[in-house]
């Protein structure tokens, strides 16, 4: 029997339910772990242990009426600390934004609090989830609990690390290039990028408009799809919001796969970036797992990363200076030196760059949609390398430039991509993969996510920590 | 009659004036982090520099929809 820190959103849903299991047990447990264990891995850059007690309360006392809010009543979750909570401190990790209370929740806590979830807290990130990892923020960065020397990536670092961890079964976290899938992916858990414009990002601290995207991050893909039901909808207040229709993008996850039609794009991670064996190792033995559930696995061929990050950085920079111009010019010292390193090129684009990028996006776009007339979903790695180390004296680098990125074309793109745990390499790091579909049909993504994981066992691995834990506190 | 002029890399000093342009009054070792930053985004947009169709539009369509006051 899992300990109460492993249960699942949806374990724990069943046991709520059933009446075996308090809200307010569940929360204690992710209470007492965050006490016992986030001083080394600091996830959380403010726990909210008062509003968590009480929101399991109210969670509980609902149960014992009959009233059921949905999958997220009495789950207790984390915030990235760039989503708006009304009068609770929202940083973006960053000491521009040190005292800053809002008067208003984001629309995604608002989802989340009406469904009876359980707010634990606030989770770092990199500065305004772009800088980072960094030291010379006010807080420090998150570490990877399965290797607290190694950087959980970013930036919904936070919500990586704690959720690996088992501080908390849920977190939001954001991803502009890849911020939800690489932690996902360095700290084996599972995260979707959903569909531009499915969830919104009123009330998110923004990063880059065009490339902006809320999303889920949990233990399993099913948790995901949990998640993602609550968050889901069309929001007037974000420019960006599409009305899709509604779904329960759970209800279809034992649906079969066979016959599904997967494009691997092997040249992106094998010819483009040459990763880890490991990783190839992992990539080709889930090619396999997915033959064994019936699916039709070929190879595909996408432009290349790097025309990719060719489009994106310069959008990426020219948006992401444009939110930040006012603060560079008064007080540059006051960011951390890696947001600053990443946002200063952006005040030299010319207009016809921004354009051109544009109009490299949609030829881009159009040539990825045009080869997926002929499979269903897209299958690549989500990183080529494992964890990195986390080192405090490490320059600054600009994203894209010493290598692009694996999974920014998704961003470009707009299309779901969800990233889970493949493998471990020698070392007991893991792994990850990202599953890619056309615009709307994240449910497809999801169902195919939690079929790999029913087939393989990566589930049922967990970070050892408390050595670990122990060792870096005699530090 | 007019010429292309090859692409190279912006010197320090056109940096500082693009910089200038862009209301960016830098301390010296702030100034190092955009050249040695500048750099990195650089090789981009020469690649991104190059002839497109007229026909080809950006990724950006203005949907006047989306600003009209919410109804009740």
């Amino acid at each position: 029997m899992a300990a109460l820190h492993e249960l699942t959103i949806a374990e724990a849903g069943r046991q709520f339910r059933a009446g075996t299991l308090s809200p307010v047990d569940l929360t204690e447990a992710c209470l007492a772990r965050i006490d016992a264990l986030d001083g080394a891995l600091n996830s959380f850059i403010t726990v909210t242990p008062e509003r968590a007690r009480a929101e399991a309360k109210e969670a509980e006392t609902l149960f014992a009426q009959g009233v059921d809010k949905g999958p997220m009543q009495g789950i207790p979750y984390g915030l990235k600390d760039i989503y708006d909570t009304a009068g609770l401190l929202t940083t973006a990790h960053s000491k521009l934004l040190e005292h800053h209370i809002p008067a208003e929740d984001c629309t995604v806590q608002a989802k989340l609090w009406a469904g009876g979830g359980v707010l634990l807290g606030k989770q770092a990130t990199w500065e305004f989830a772009m800088g980072g990892p960094s030291f010379d923020l006010p807080w420090p960065p998150a570490r990877n609990p399965w290797d607290l020397g190694r950087s959980p990536m970013g930036s919904s670092s936070g919500a990586g690390a704690s959720i690996a961890a088992g501080l908390c079964p849920a977190a939001t976290g954001s991803d502009t290039g890849g911020s939800i899938r690489m932690p996902a992916a360095v700290c084996g858990i599972a995260g979707l990028k959903p569909s531009y414009g499915l969830v919104s990002r009123h009330g998110v601290q923004p990063n880059s408009y065009s490339f902006d995207h809320c999303g889920p991050m949990a233990w399993t893909v099913e948790d995901c799809a949990l998640m993602l039901g609550v968050m889901a909808g069309h929001d007037p207040r974000d420019p960006a919001s599409i009305d899709y229709p509604a779904q329960d993008y759970a209800s279809g996850l034992l649906s079969p796969v066979a016959g599904l039609r997967i494009g691997v794009v092997r040249h992106w991670y094998e010819d483009e970036l040459e990763a880890a064996p490991a990783v190839i190792a992992a990539m080709d033995a889930s090619i396999a797992t997915f033959r064994s559930l019936g699916c039709i696995v070929t190879e595909v061929r996408l432009p290349t990363l790097r025309t990719f990050t060719d489009s994106k950085m310069p959008l990426t920079a020219g948006e992401i200076f444009t939110l930040h111009e006012k603060d560079l010019r008064a007080r540059p010292q006051d960011f951390g030196r890696s947001m600053r390193y990443r946002i200063l090129p952006g005040a030299l684009l010319r207009a016809e760059d921004y354009v051109q990028a544009m109009r490299a996006r949609a030829e881009l776009t159009a040539t990825v949609f045009a080869v997926m007339k002929d499979v269903d979903v897209l299958l690549t790695a989500s990183s080529a390398q494992p964890a990195p180390l986390l080192l405090p004296d490490e320059p600054p680098t600009f994203f894209g430039a010493a290598a692009p990125s694996l999974t920014a074309q998704f961003n470009l793109t707009g299309q779901p991509a969800l990233s889970l745990c493949n493998g471990f390499d020698a070392a007991g790091l893991p792994l990850g993969m990202q599953l890619a579909g056309r615009p709307g049909e994240d449910a497809l993504v999801l169902r195919l996510g939690a079929a790999f994981e029913r087939e393989t066992d990566f589930r049922s691995r967990r970070p050892s920590l408390e050595q670990p834990v122990e060792a870096m506190a005699a530090q | 009659m007019t010429s292309t002029v090859p692409p190279r890399p912006a010197t320090r000093e056109e940096i500082a004036v693009l910089a200038r342009n862009a209301g960016l009054d830098l301390p010296p070792e702030i100034f190092e982090e955009l050249v040695q930053a500048y750099g990195n985004i650089e090789p981009m947009l020469m690649r991104l520099r190059r002839s497109r169709d007229r026909a080809d539009e950006p990724a950006h369509v203005f949907d006047p929809r989306k600003f009209m006051p919410e109804t009740a």
